[in-house]
Parts: C-alpha cells; sequence; structure tokens
C-alpha cells in the first residue's frame, strides 16, 4: 500500500472543523495533508502574505492514519493567484515559511512564466470556469523538465454538474496535452463530506483520461515527488541547506524519559 | 455452464450526523446510485446499471453497504459513486458520501476484508475509550473477532 496525499485543504479559521477534516482524512487513509493558505495577488495597496498558523494552536491532538500506526502528518502550504506578472516576488522571505509553494496562473502569458521561470512546486489549474486559453506543448515540456506539478481540484467537480463540465473540459484538455503525466489530483474543499478516499480519487481520475497507472500516481508518488522538489527548492542547486541555529539553548522539556531513568539508577 | 461474473464494491458510507444512519435502507441507495450513474453518464449508464446491479447489503448500524455489479461495467458504476452527496429517504435528504474500501469478486472475499477492516476500526477504537468498561467491551470485541477468524483458518485446514 503507498502512501496517500492530498495537498489542498483550504485553511479555515473555524477549529472544529479543520479537525473533523483532518479526522475525516486520517480515516480515509490519507498520510499526509497540506493545509492551503489562499492569498490574492494584488499590485495596488499591498495586501500582506498571510503567515501560517503554528499546528499546535490550530488542533490539540493529530488523529491516527487508518491501517498505519503514525499520526497524520500536517503541511502549510500558499497558493497565489496571479493576475499580473509582479504578484509573484522571487525568493520573497514571506515564502519560506511554508513547505509548499503553488501559484494560480489567469492568462496564458502568465501560465507560460509560471510553468518556465517561477520557482514554484505546483501549478493549479483553475476548474470553475472555462479556461480562457488553450495550452501549449512548450510551456507543459518545460514543466515537466523541471519537475513543477499541475494540480487539479475535484470537489467543484461534485458539487454540481456545470462545474462538473467544466473541471472535465479543462482537466481532458490538459492531460491530452501531458499525456497523464506530471498531474495531482487533490481535493480543495474544506468540508468532511466533499472528502473522498483515495481508490474512488484514481477511479475518477481515470474519467478525466488518465490510465490506471497516472491516476494512481495522482494521488501517491507525484504528490511525494512535490515534497522533495520543495525541499530542493529552500536549498542551493539540491545540495546545502543552511539552518538558524536556535540562540537559546536551554532544554525545552528536558531530557528524554529513557535517559532520565539511567541516570535515577546508577 | 459459466457462472454470471460479477464485482463487489464493498463501500463504507460516511455522515456527519451518525444518528442518521439507521435511516439507510437498501431501496434509497440504490435509487442514489443510478441518479449518480445517470447524471455522470447518461442513458448508456442508466442502462449498464438497470441489469445486474443491486445493493446486497446494508449494514445501518456501521454503515457498510455490498454493491453488486456486472463485471464489464463495474469501474463505469464506480466512476459514478464519487458524485453521490445525499440520499434521499422519505422525503428526507441524508446528506453522506460513500468511500470504496474493497473490491471483490466474490461476497465471501469481501466479508473476509471486512471482518479484518472492522478489527482494525475496533483498534483505532481502543485508546479512544474513556471509561473501563468500554475499554474492557472493545477488547472483547476484538479478542471474539480474531478467535472468529482462527476458527475460518482451522476449518480451512480440515477441509484441505
Amino acid at each position: 500500500m503507498s502512501l496517500f496525499m492530498d495537498l489542498n485543504l483550504p485553511f479555515t479559521a473555524d477549529k472544529k472543523r479543520l479537525k473533523t477534516l483532518l479526522e475525516t482524512a486520517a480515516h480515509l487513509g490519507f498520510s499526509t495533508v497540506a493545509i492551503n493558505y489562499f492569498h490574492e495577488g494584488q499590485s495596488k495597496g499591498k495586501k500582506e502574505i498571510p503567515k501560517p498558523t503554528p499546528l499546535a494552536q490550530l488542533v490539540d491532538e493529530l488523529p491516527i492514519v487508518q491501517g498505519k500506526s503514525r499520526p497524520i502528518k500536517v503541511l502549510n502550504r500558499l497558493t497565489i493567484l496571479v493576475s499580473d506578472a509582479s504578484h509573484f516576488r522571487h525568493n520573497a522571505a514571506e515564502y519560506r515559511a511554508y513547505d509548499i509553494l503553488a501559484v494560480q496562473p489567469t492568462t496564458e502569458k502568465l501560465f507560460h512564466a509560471a510553468c518556465m521561470t517561477f520557482d514554484v512546486d505546483i501549478i493549479c489549474i483553475t476548474v470553475t470556469e472555462r479556461l480562457p486559453f488553450f495550452f501549449k506543448r512548450a510551456p507543459i515540456n518545460g514543466a515537466r523538465e523541471r519537475g513543477v506539478m499541475f494540480e487539479v481540484c475535484y470537489a467543484a467537480a461534485i458539487r454540481d454538474s456545470t462545474m462538473r463540465r467544466y473541471t472535465l473540459t479543462n482537466t481532458l484538455a490538459l492531460v491530452e496535452r501531458n499525456k497523464g503525466k506530471n498531474i495531482i489530483v487533490s481535493s480543495g474543499t474544506d468540508k468532511p463530506l466533499e472528502l473522498r478516499g483515495p481508490y474512488d480519487i484514481t477511479n475518477l481520475a481515470q474519467l478525466f483520461g488518465m490510465s490506471e497507472v497516472e491516476a494512481k500516481d495522482g494521488v501517491s508518488s507525484n504528490c511525494r515527488s512535490v515534497l522533495l522538489h520543495a525541499e530542493t527548492r529552500k536549498t542551493a542547486c539540491g545540495i546545502i541547506y543552511t539552518v538558524k541555529t536556535p540562540n537559546d539553548s536551554q532544554p525545552k522539556d528536558g531530557p528524554p524519559l529513557a535517559k532520565k531513568q539511567k541516570t535515577s539508577a546508577s | 455452464m459459466v457462472r454470471v461474473k460479477s464485482r463487489y464494491l464493498l463501500c463504507e458510507i460516511h455522515v456527519s450526523d451518525p444518528s442518521k444512519l439507521l435511516l439507510l435502507e437498501d431501496r434509497a441507495i440504490t435509487a442514489a446510485v443510478k441518479d449518480a450513474v445517470t447524471s455522470a453518464h447518461g442513458d448508456y449508464g442508466a442502462a449498464q446499471c438497470s441489469i445486474g446491479f443491486s445493493v446486497k447489503y446494508v449494514n445501518a448500524h456501521t454503515g457498510i453497504l455490498f454493491l453488486r455489479c456486472p463485471k464489464s461495467s463495474y469501474r463505469l458504476i464506480w466512476s459514478a459513486l464519487p458524485f453521490i452527496t445525499s440520499v434521499e429517504r422519505k422525503g428526507r435528504r441524508i446528506s453522506c458520501f460513500l468511500s470504496c474500501l474493497h473490491v471483490g469478486g466474490t461476497i465471501r472475499t469481501c466479508q473476509k476484508f471486512l471482518i479484518r477492516y472492522n478489527t482494525q476500526q475496533l483498534h483505532r477504537m481502543l485508546p479512544k475509550c474513556k471509561t473501563q468498561e468500554e475499554k474492557d467491551q472493545v477488547r472483547r470485541a476484538i479478542l471474539s473477532s480474531s478467535t472468529y477468524m482462527l476458527k475460518g483458518k482451522e476449518h480451512k485446514e480440515e477441509r484441505d
């Protein structure tokens, strides 16, 4: 059994809802989820990029994953809606607080730029309306070479039938150009009742024109490569990694329990 | 004579309010699945769904159901299952979703899987118990389910 991931759970301030959302995801068998903070790029009246809320403040106890004995892993992700090239700032310090970085381009030019130059992990495909442009092979191949993934959210398709049509049209267009590679399928919903199990998602992705293997990769191994890509984004050429050493060297919780026992015995 | 082959989808139904789970029954679920297939795949899907499709078993307490589909079209029916958002029963809408746990060729293999799955659920339940009484109850349930599995194995060995 492979590890399943859902890299798009929108952030809600409602703690109770977030808790049930995480519990449902764990029950369905997702071992890693990412809480998504949405940021709309604005040129005037600069809106601050939201700071991720520490996980300890959101939930007290992480639920155990179905079929495993480990608790669910929760990451932070930032999605920027880009409607102008200046909205995405390269190497901004604010982006460092997030584990995963995603952009949602709105025009063809920006889509091209996102695929070829932007230093991101995920490019979101709009599924709630008809895309104003066609996918071209050059940027998509460029994205594949750089290891950037395309994301499709299925929650809109569940909600009503017009959205379902748009989702299917846009995804079919993408899969046709992309041959089903480099696609991740995630939920993108904050309602627990709109989540689906990983095997249902793979079967749903086959409706999008992906093969069985590609569909399963869409919820498991492609997500894993997103995480690895995100790791290398923080490093220099994926080799050197800098960590800020904490200045105060006082121990937080004291020595671990096993050590304590040893000293008391001797 | 070759038997008619079919696939059994073992599904779990998730509802927001556990008290509404008891309202579920097979006819309501059949209607919901057929509606979903029709809306996703049109007349062709509805036709596929009308032969050899049935809800074999519903457990309203644990929210488990068995769907029987013809082998040729089970993927078509399965791909429509995520679009189910509610089940209508006696004019009341129960918002829910189905998640598929297992696909089997016979009911027997599905049952075997279900016993294992339910034991797993009991193991998950154990740390959440608050009183000693609850804990004992869950422990007893786990024991009885595992002895059931062992007995099944012994029977098989005897037959061999």
